[in-house]
């Protein structure tokens, strides 16, 4: 029987450890105080209530579980393929669907009206201003990032400082911050926009000219290293930037065309539409730009660099382009942020939120706009539900380890992301039958 | 002064020249004062034992490997010569020498027609707002580069496979695809790693014809590395021989054949043995 076979109980092991990791991640805290093991303890032999139904110490629940997840690994390992398949003819139905341009447009529309309409749908105004915090412009950070990670296959693990910059600019020139606005003369918040966002492109080329000649992990640790300078500087200088606790007095947007007055005030729902119409500006241009000449060398340089090179490409001016492009909607999405929280300070620019917007790129399906748009509305709006009721006895911190695994799933079963765009799923499946992989046999060996 | 002339005559019709290039890795020394010289116009082989220098000789060339030692100018047809040696890649390519890859490097998720038109459109620029507004000037230069595609298809014979994927080719019509890439750039000279390399007989014939069609209809010089001797004796006008990265001979095919210094280098040892 293959259930007890050698390797089936091997495998059955390695869960049971898993399990047993997870039962103390997610268990009681430990104590540095009393003995540091109480949380090990803890872990293992608090009763917990499952549904109210019944109640057994956590090891007991943990090792079912276990046994449950190997049991269903059992059953599914022989019917992989036809399972993987079934998955794929699931998805592949609005791939069918949108083949056709005249459905496709359908589709948008439908989709636009139903976007425009939301604020009526919605009635607690908390939950429009998670929509516009938590998901429109994270959909706009992730739009951004696809430009880099998704189009030119940069990996960049500091996108948040794109992020900073669009928000402190918007701080620094409604004179927000301690250090006093550009010629003493703050500006209204709206105004902000087209200057954020060209700083954070310009902060964009001035990181990428000398960064964007590294490859591969050189470039994402160098990003990662740029990301913890911003957030350093932003942190200590106190008296640029306000430090650790930064500004909270960042003014509101508004707008007078002289015959007509508005101002952005408490209420979420104005944000959300001028939020929406950038969301589909960004989509628009970047789509625009995905199959212009410039896409096209992104996808050469994405795909072999050294082939790109040989027939005229300069791949730094390109990657430096990519690099621009994304910060501009990520430098937005930092204007839009501080103008609706009005808040700016060093927490929201972490390490934490460069790899949770890459996290909604890869989940989306790196260089698909809709998908990335998409991925960031799913997972945004989960993360989103799940902090504010905390349901079955979820708690915050342990947000990353189902998003971990929720990313290991995907990678698995949908490695090209959940709606991959066409040319990306092509190169995940060449790669999965080991086709057309360039081996750097000929041209490696670095240049002394 | 009548040998200044005689001089400048001979530069005006070479199209390459590459002098006393060595190259190292390390210790390791790929290339060693190897001289070349390319006319305009002529089918010019590099053949040689693997591990000679063949392809560092081309990357050399193309500015993906800087030589530590010597100088390589390309003269272009209506422009100032230039010295290879300090340009990027990018920059070779786009003043006129165009290449393929040993082992293809084709966009694979790319369609046919797509990694053509990549090499058909001109890079130079920046391009971000001609790409967003679509004005006449873009839309001009897209028509311009899927002429441009149109007509190399036919050129090298891919019409009917423009929309495949590249990867979905067979190997003899992907050296075709390198090939169509390479010319898109609108080069003067070609230079082809090992076209013919994992193709079968009748293959290798369609892509002897091919590349004397390069040179024949297109005007284009070419500079060929190739392993099978019987289709570069058929091809070339004139061959440089290569062993452990230094020059050991050079003439028409008939000469090499019988240069007694390159049947030693090709066939070693055993043919010692055999004259004994």
């Amino acid at each position: 029987m293959t259930f007890l076979s050698l390797t089936n109980l091997k495998r059955l092991f390695m869960i049971l450890i898993v399990a047993a990791v997870v039962a103390v991640m997610t268990g009681t805290p430990g104590s540095s105080t009393a003995s540091p093991t109480t949380g090990v303890h803890g872990s293992f032999l608090e009763r917990v209530s499952w549904f109210g139904l019944f109640a057994a110490p956590r090891w007991l629940l943990f090792l079912t579980l276990g046994v449950i997840v190997w049991l269903l690994m059992s059953l599914y390992r022989p019917r992989a393929r036809t399972i993987r398949r079934g998955i794929d003819t699931v998805f592949a139905f609005p791939k069918e669907l949108t083949s056709k341009r005249s459905t496709r447009i359908a589709l948008i529309l439908v989709a636009l009206i139903i976007v425009l309409l939301l604020p009526k749908f919605v009635h607690e105004s908390f939950w429009m201003y998670l929509i516009v915090e938590q998901i429109g412009v994270w959909i706009l950070l992730a739009l951004g990032l696809n430009v880099v990670v998704g189009f030119a296959g940069l990996l960049d693990l500091g996108f948040a400082a794109f992020y900073a910059i669009g928000a402190y600019t918007t701080a620094f020139l409604t004179g927000a911050l301690p250090m006093p606005a550009l010629f003493h003369h703050p500006i209204p918040t709206l105004w902000v926009i087209p200057i954020g966002i060209l700083a954070a492109m310009i902060f964009g080329v001035v990181l990428g000219t000398p960064t964007l000649r590294l490859r591969g992990d050189y470039l994402a640790i160098v990003t990662l290293g740029f990301a913890l300078i911003i957030d350093d500087f932003v942190e200590t200088q106190s008296g640029v930037t306000g430090g650790g606790v930064g500004s909270s007095a960042v003014p509101h947007p508004s707008l007078n065309l002289g015959f007509w007055h508005f101002h952005w005030g408490i209420s979420p729902t104005p944000y959300y539409y001028l939020c929406l119409v950038f969301v589909v500006v960004f989509i628009l241009v970047f789509t625009s730009l995905e199959h212009s000449r410039i896409g096209r060398a992104w996808v050469a340089i994405r795909e072999d660099e050294v082939a790109a090179e040989s027939v005229g490409i300069n791949p730094l001016k390109y990657k430096v382009m990519a690099f621009a492009v994304g910060a501009a909607s990520g430098g937005f999405g930092g204007v839009m942020s501080a103008g609706l929280v009005g808040i700016v300070n060093p927490g929201l620019f972490t390490y934490q939120v460069s790899v949770n917007v890459l996290v909604l790129v890869i989940f989306g399906g790196m260089g698909s706009i809709w998908g990335v748009a998409l991925g960031a509305i799913v997972i945004q709006t989960a993360t989103s539900y799940l902090d504010n009721y905390q349901p079955w006895g979820y708690q915050i911190n342990d947000l990353y380890m189902y998003i971990g695994a929720l990313l290991i799933i995907m990678m698995i079963f949908r490695p090209a992301g959940l709606l991959p765009s066409r040319r990306r799923a092509r190169e995940f499946a060449a790669a999965e039958g080991g086709e057309d992989i360039h081996t750097d046999e000929v041209l490696t060996g670095d240049q002394p | 002064m009548n040998d200044q002339a005689t001089t400048d005559q001979v530069t005006t019709d070479l199209i390459i020249r590459a002098e006393h290039l060595t190259l190292r890795f390390g210790g390791v020394v790929s290339l060693r004062d190897v001289s070349i010289e390319m006319r305009r116009g002529e089918i010019l082989a590099v053949i040689g034992p693997n591990g000679a220098g063949k392809t560092s000789l081309f990357n050399s060339l193309t500015g993906v490997y800087q030589p530590q030692e010597g100088s390589i100018m390309f003269m272009a047809r209506d422009a100032a010569p230039l010295s290879v040696i300090g340009k990027k890649a990018h920059q070779i390519a786009q003043a006129g020498v165009s290449r393929t890859f040993q082992a293809s490097r084709l966009f694979s998720a790319l369609n046919v027609f797509e990694n053509i038109k990549i090499g058909a459109e001109d890079h130079r620029g920046i391009g971000l707002v001609g790409a967003l507004v679509r004005g006449p000037g873009t839309r001009r230069g897209e028509h311009r580069s899927d002429g441009v595609v149109v007509d190399l298809l036919e050129f090298v014979g891919l019409t009917s496979e423009a929309n495949l994927i590249a990867s979905q080719l067979s190997y003899g019509a992907r050296r075709r695809l390198e090939i169509a890439r390479a010319l898109a750039t609108d080069p003067e000279v070609i230079l082809l790693d090992e076209p013919a390399a994992g193709t079968n007989p009748s293959e290798k014939l369609e892509l002897a014809e091919l590349i004397r069609r390069v040179r024949d209809e297109r005007g284009v010089s070419v500079l060929l590395i190739e392993h099978d001797m019987k289709l570069i004796m058929s091809l070339a006008e004139r061959l440089y021989v290569l062993n452990f990265g230094s020059v050991i001979a050079e003439g028409s095919p008939a000469e090499i054949r019988a240069n007694p210094v390159v049947i030693d280098a090709y066939l070693g040892s055993s043919h010692e043995e055999t004259k004994a």
